[in-house]
C-alpha cells in the first residue's frame, strides 16, 4: 500500500497518526458537547447568555450569573496573581543566590502539584475565617459607601475568597514559568547590555523581559486556563448562588462548580441536562478564544509597551 | 617593556599590574602584567582556553557577575584602579565599550538598540540621541545599509551588519576604550574585511583591544600584540616585531603553525 522508501516515512507516518489523534479527540470533544447541548441551543438561542434566571422545574436556564462569576473569580485572580508571579519570577531568576533558588524552585513546583481540593479545603479553614473576621468588617466600617466593595452578608464566602484560592493555585504556575522564560534569555544577549553599563533594572526591563515575554505569557494563559475551569477549590469557596454578584464580598456561582455540584441530577430532565451541556460548551469556548485571540492582544499590550520606541520612533 | 616605561608613562591608557584571575580554586590568569598605549590596536592571542577572553572581561569588570571568582592585583585606566571600591561600574563601562564574538542585537529597533546606551545613562535630548546615533552607525560603516529601516527589529539584519550594529551600540557612549572578543569569529570574508578596517579607523578614537583566533587578521590590524599561553602572558611586543621576530619560542611555534 504505501511505498516505504526511508525509515524517516515511516515514522513521520507513526508520527502524524499521534498528531491526528490529537486533533480526533479534540473535534470529538467539540462534537459531542455540540450534539448534547443542541435542544437548550435551539429552545433557548442567544439570550441564554445573558438570562439571569436558572429555574429547572419552570424549565428557565439562563447562563449569565456562571458566566458573571467565572469571569469576576478569573479576573480577580490573574490581578492578583500576575503581578506577584512576575516579581516571584524576577526575583528567583535575577536576584536569589545560587543556593536558595534551588530551594525556593523545588516550593514552588510543590505548590503547583497540591491538589485543588486541598486548596479548598486549606481555603475554607483560613481565608474564609479571615475575610470574615478581620477584613470584611474593616470593609463594612471604612469603605461601605463603595458599591463594589459593599458586605452584604458578612459569612467569609464568596467571590473574594475564591479568588484568593485560585490565585495561590495559579501563582507557582505562572511564577515558575516566568523564571524558565528569563532562564532561556541568552547570557550574551544581557552581557552586551551590561556592557553598556547597564545595571540589573536596565537588563530585566529592556533585554529579559522583552525577550522574555512570549513564554511568560504562555504562562499567564496557562493560568488563565486552569482558573477558567477551576472547579473543586470555587465549590468550596464561592458560596454557590445563583446570582449576579454586586461585590467582591458577595457570593456566587462559576459555570464549572455548577455543573459540579448538579450535572449528576440534571439528567432528571431532558432540556436541564442539555442546558448544563451547553455551559460546559462555553467554558470550552472561552478556552478556546483566550488561546487563540489572547495571544497576539498581549502581544500589542506588552510587546508594545516593552518595544515602543523612547524617541519617537515606531 | 619595563625600560621604556618611564618615557611613554602619558601615553599609557591601560596598565594591568599583577593581574590574577581565580574561578574556584582554579588559577585562570597568573600574574598578567603588560600596558596598552593610547590610540593604539592592541590584539591579544592565543589557543582556546588560554584566559584571553577572561582577560579581556576583566577590563571592564564583565566577570563581577560570575559567581565563585576572585580577582588580585590592578587594572589602571588613566592611572585608576577600576577595581577600587570607589569605582562607578556603570561610568565604567560607559566609558568602555565592548563587542562579543556573536553579535547580541537587543530585542529592539535598529535605532534603540543603538540609542540603548545613551538612554541607560541618562540621555533624553531626542535630537541629540538621533544625531549620535546616526553619527555612530556612520562611524560602523552602517548607516547607508539601514537609513530607511532604522526602526524595523535589529534582528531583522544580517549576521555582518548585526556586529556593525553591535560596534554602533559600543561606541554609542563615546567610550575611550574598545574591547572586542573575536569580533569577526561568525562572520563571513566580507564582512570580516568590513570590521577589519573599522578596527584601524577606529584608532583616531579609542584605545582598541582586539581578543583573536585568527594569526592572520590580529596581524592586519595590529600595533601591539600579545600571547597568551595557559593563563600566562608569554609574550607582548609591538607588531612588527611580534610576528616576525617573536622572541618566546612557544611564540614563534604558534604564530608559525598557522601562517
Amino acid at each position: 500500500m504505501f511505498n516505504l522508501k526511508y525509515k524517516d516515512d515511516f515514522y513521520k507516518l507513526i508520527l502524524s497518526v499521534f498528531i491526528f489523534g490529537i486533533i480526533l479527540i479534540f473535534l470529538t470533544v467539540v462534537a459531542v458537547m455540540l450534539y448534547y447541548s443542541y435542544p437548550a441551543i435551539i429552545r433557548y438561542g442567544l439570550p441564554f447568555l445573558w438570562t439571569k434566571e436558572w429555574n429547572p422545574p419552570k424549565e428557565i436556564f439562563g447562563a449569565a450569573t456562571f458566566i458573571a462569576g467565572t469571569f469576576m473569580v478569573t479576573f480577580l485572580a490573574l490581578i492578583f496573581a500576575v503581578p506577584l508571579s512576575l516579581g516571584i519570577g524576577i526575583f528567583l531568576e535575577e536576584y536569589c543566590p545560587a543556593f536558595l533558588r534551588g530551594f525556593f524552585t523545588i516550593i514552588i513546583e510543590i505548590l503547583a502539584g497540591i491538589p485543588s481540593v486541598v486548596f479548598g479545603v486549606w481555603g475554607v479553614l483560613t481565608i474564609v475565617p479571615w475575610l470574615r473576621d478581620s477584613i470584611e468588617p474593616f470593609f463594612e466600617k471604612h469603605f461601605s459607601y463603595i458599591p463594589f466593595l459593599k458586605v452584604e452578608e458578612n459569612i467569609g464566602y464568596g467571590i473574594l475568597a475564591a479568588s484568593f484560592v485560585v490565585t495561590f493555585m495559579i501563582l507557582p504556575i505562572i511564577a515558575s514559568i516566568t523564571k524558565d522564560s528569563l532562564a532561556s534569555v541568552p547570557k550574551i544577549i544581557k552581557d552586551g547590555a551590561f556592557a553598556t553599563g547597564a545595571t540589573k533594572l536596565d537588563v530585566i526591563r529592556d533585554v529579559s523581559l522583552p525577550h522574555a515575554y512570549k513564554g511568560i505569557y504562555g504562562g499567564i494563559v496557562l493560568g488563565f486556563g486552569r482558573a477558567v475551569g477551576e472547579t473543586i477549590a470555587v465549590v468550596l469557596l464561592i458560596g454557590n448562588q445563583a446570582v449576579i454578584p454586586k461585590s467582591l464580598f458577595g457570593v456566587g456561582y462559576t459555570i464549572s462548580a455548577v455543573l459540579a455540584n448538579t450535572f449528576t441530577f440534571a439528567v432528571i430532565s431532558h432540556i436541564y441536562a442539555s442546558s448544563e451541556v451547553e455551559l460546559a460548551l462555553i467554558l470550552l469556548l472561552v478556552s478556546l478564544i483566550i488561546n487563540l485571540l489572547g495571544r497576539n492582544v498581549l502581544k500589542r499590550v506588552i510587546g508594545g509597551k516593552f518595544s515602543r520606541s523612547q524617541f519617537g520612533g515606531g | 617593556m619595563a625600560d621604556n616605561n618611564g618615557t611613554i608613562k602619558n601615553d599609557i591608557k591601560i596598565e594591568v599590574k599583577n593581574l590574577n584571575f581565580y574561578y574556584g580554586n582554579y588559577n585562570l590568569l597568573k600574574n598578567i602584567n603588560l600596558f596598552f598605549k593610547k590610540n593604539s590596536v592592541c590584539t591579544i592571542i592565543g589557543p582556546s582556553g588560554c584566559g584571553k577572553s577572561t582577560f579581556l572581561r576583566t577590563l571592564n569588570r564583565m566577570n563581577d557577575y560570575t559567581e565563585d571568582t576572585k580577582l588580585t592585583g590592578e587594572v589602571l585606566i588613566d592611572g585608576k584602579n577600576i577595581y577600587n571600591r570607589s569605582v562607578d561600574v556603570v561610568e565604567l563601562r560607559r566609558n568602555i565599550g565592548m563587542v562579543f564574538q556573536t553579535p547580541n542585537p537587543f530585542p529592539k529597533s535598529i535605532f534603540d538598540n543603538v540609542a540603548f546606551g545613551l538612554k541607560i545613562h541618562g540621555i533624553k535630548n531626542k535630537e541629540f540621541i538621533a544625531e549620535r546615533v546616526e553619527k555612530c552607525l556612520k562611524y560602523a560603516a552602517l548607516f547607508d545599509e539601514v537609513k530607511d529601516t532604522l526602526y524595523k527589529p535589529a534582528f531583522s539584519l544580517s549576521g555582518g551588519q548585526q556586529q556593525r550594529l553591535c560596534i554602533a551600540r559600543a561606541i554609542a557612549t563615546n567610550p575611550s576604550v574598545l574591547l572586542m572578543d573575536e569580533p569577526t569569529a561568525y562572520l563571513d570574508p566580507m564582512s570580516t574585511g568590513i570590521i577589519l578596517d573599522l578596527i584601524t579607523s577606529f584608532k583616531k578614537y579609542y584605545t582598541v583591544v582586539v581578543v583573536s583566533h585568527n594569526i592572520q587578521q590580529a596581524a592586519r590590524v595590529a600595533d601591539y600584540s600579545g600571547f597568551f599561553l595557559s593563563g600566562e602572558l608569554i609574550e607582548f611586543d609591538n607588531a612588527g616585531d611580534f610576528f616576525t621576530r617573536p622572541k618566546d619560542k612557544r611564540t614563534e611555534n604558534y604564530i608559525t603553525s598557522r601562517f
